[in-house]
């Protein structure tokens, strides 16, 4: 009796796989609506016919290890094929997706509920398999084993038809993109494209580095071609020692304080640089990873603003009256100087594969700005917009040269070729310092364009820029200070 | 290629049910269809063998 229940269980399963999945998707969205799996989903849909296959294996030889293993093993590559197909698509907005849609979701992520099931009904059927099951030779199908065989043997049959019409016979492959399934042959296109030479890697498209300032160009030489020089007018260095190496510089003349951050500190200053006002270490862990402070800003109030490479940021308003017991979980030192706000992150679009080493804010527009740095995968400078309010995008663009500027691009040279590593924003206008090239650039926020560009001699891998009066202040890593005109 | 695996799982299929004292062969062309499944998935995704997510 629990003999037949389990090999009848597992003759339904068989069934259900042969005919859900894989059977409508050969017959009905097939051969009726014309769909063709692309290459992913063609070894998806194989992968559930393996399952199933293997099911038939235990139907005639018995539930035996290396079986139940090797099915084991299917579904959990199937698994797997599943989270990678699903993750290309996954982040998409809602309802955007590749082909069609069963039941809300597209076909390819119910791989990921089918497979799963999969795996919980082999433990099933094992819980269920006692050592007598294991049997030494082939034993009758039965009927509904029969006809679990005989239906798997048709589906699978209408997969052959469908494979050589939309994949071709060897060496030909599925494609990425395929066409509309024809039974006409004038329709067929068989490709060869995966098989073409390509970088193998793992984490693809995502496995971008992170900035750094060691191989930058720091001489002349910058895209903007004969950019004028603009000579530092003073220099001086911070007063007060760091827990690190300064990443950011920011100046708030309603309370005549500068803003230094490190890798997680945060340091207000006077308006001479010269004393520390006060400070703390950000705890970067246990929470949203705020990565390497890489932006400071002053925003409304006083509060202050550090955004990490990432573009996940942190919000601190200096508090005398700071709760230090309250404000452990948030800080690594001097606990009662700051209450957090909020820690959150930035979203964006054309930004979203680059890092950022920079953050401004425009009080006129209540905006924080930021600005990539170009990476091993992309070369682009994307100024993204983001409301106060909500700290959400709310616009973004690649900046151009402005046509009255008077400027040129050497060669077939790009703004791309720029690594802003600070940013502020006076009168309208974001001041830009870009490491590469050690060159100031102008940026009208109105027009979108670059105005003027000049380059800085003497600058030493800056990392950020503050507006002050008529000033600018150029931090670099060293802790020295180039002040320049505006 | 995928056409080739059907037809590789069309004729275990039918090893299986018509031709059952075949185990040793059916399983062997069981063992090749996965393998060239995993091989043929990995070929398509080799620019990203990790799910393409935000890692």
């Amino acid at each position: 009796m629990r003999r037949e229940l389990l090999y009848s269980t597992l003759a339904l399963a068989v069934l259900a796989l042969a005919v859900i999945p894989i059977g409508i998707a050969v017959f009905v969205l097939g051969f009726v609506y014309g769909d063709s799996p692309c290459v992913m989903c063609w070894e998806q849909r194989i992968g559930m016919a393996l399952v199933a296959l293997v099911g038939l294996f235990v139907l005639r030889y018995g539930p035996k290890p290396k079986y139940i293993g090797l099915a084991v093993l299917i579904a959990i590559w199937g698994v797997f094929m599943g989270i990678r197909h699903t993750g290309m698509h996954a982040a998409r907005d809602v309802g955007q997706g590749f082909s069609v849609e069963i039941l809300g979701a597209h076909t390819y992520t119910w791989a990921l509920l089918i497979y799963w099931v999969s795996v919980a009904m082999m433990g099933l059927l094992l819980l269920m398999t006692r050592k007598e099951d294991i049997e030494d030779r082939p034993r009758p199908l039965g009927l509904l084993g029969g006809l679990a065989g005989t239906v798997f043997l048709v589906v699978i049959a209408g997969n052959v038809v469908q494979a050589f019409a939309s994949t071709g016979p060897p060496p030909f492959m599925g494609q990425s993109d395929p066409v509309r399934f024809s039974f006409s042959p004038k329709h067929w296109v068989w490709s060869l494209d995966e098989w073409s030479p390509a970088p193998i890697s793992l984490r693809g498209r995502w496995a971008i580095d992170k900035p750094s300032l060691a191989a930058l160009p720091a001489g002349p030489g910058g895209p903007i071609a004969e950019a004028p020089v603009l000579p530092v007018a003073r220099e001086l260095r911070l007063g007060f020692p760091l827990s690190g190496i300064p990443t950011d510089l920011a100046y708030d003349p309603a309370t005549s304080q500068f803003l230094v951050t490190t890798e997680h500190g945060v340091y207000l200053a006077d308006e001479t640089l010269a004393k520390l006002n006060r400070h703390t270490i950000v705890d970067a862990g246990f929470a949203v990873d705020l990565g390497r402070f890489a932006g400071a800003a002053f925003l409304d109030k006083g509060a202050v603003l550090a955004v990490g490479e990432n573009k996940s940021f942190v919000v601190l308003e200096p508090g005398d009256k700071a709760d230090a017991d309250a404000n452990f979980r948030f800080f690594l030192e001097s606990f009662d100087t700051f209450n957090e706000g909020p820690r959150s992150r930035f979203g964006t679009v054309r930004a979203r594969m680059m890092y950022v080493m920079s953050a401004a804010y425009d009080s006129e527009s209540k905006s924080i700005y930021t600005v990539t740095v170009p990476n091993n995968k992309v070369k682009r400078l994307i100024i993204s917009r983001f409301d106060r309010n909500d700290m959400t995008l709310s616009e973004e663009f690649a900046p151009a040269l402005a046509k009255d500027a008077g400027l040129t691009l050497a060669g077939k040279r790009t703004l791309n070729d720029y690594y802003v590593t600070g940013a502020t924003i006076a009168a309208g206008r974001m001041y830009a310092i870009s490491a590469a090239f050690n060159t100031l650039l102008t940026i009208d926020l109105q027009t979108r364009s670059v105005t003027a560009a000049r380059a800085i001699p003497g600058l030493a891998r800056p990392v950020g820029i503050a507006a002050k009066g008529d000033e600018l202040y150029i931090l670099g890593e060293s802790g020295k200070v180039w002040v320049v005109g505006q | 290629m995928e056409f080739l695996n059907l037809v590789v799982i069309f004729v275990t299929a039918y090893l299986v049910l018509r031709k059952p004292h075949k185990e040793r062969l059916a399983f062997g062309l069981l063992v090749f269809s996965v393998l060239f499944m995993v091989f043929l998935f990995s070929v398509a995704t080799r620019t990203g063998l990790l799910p393409g997510v935000n890692y």
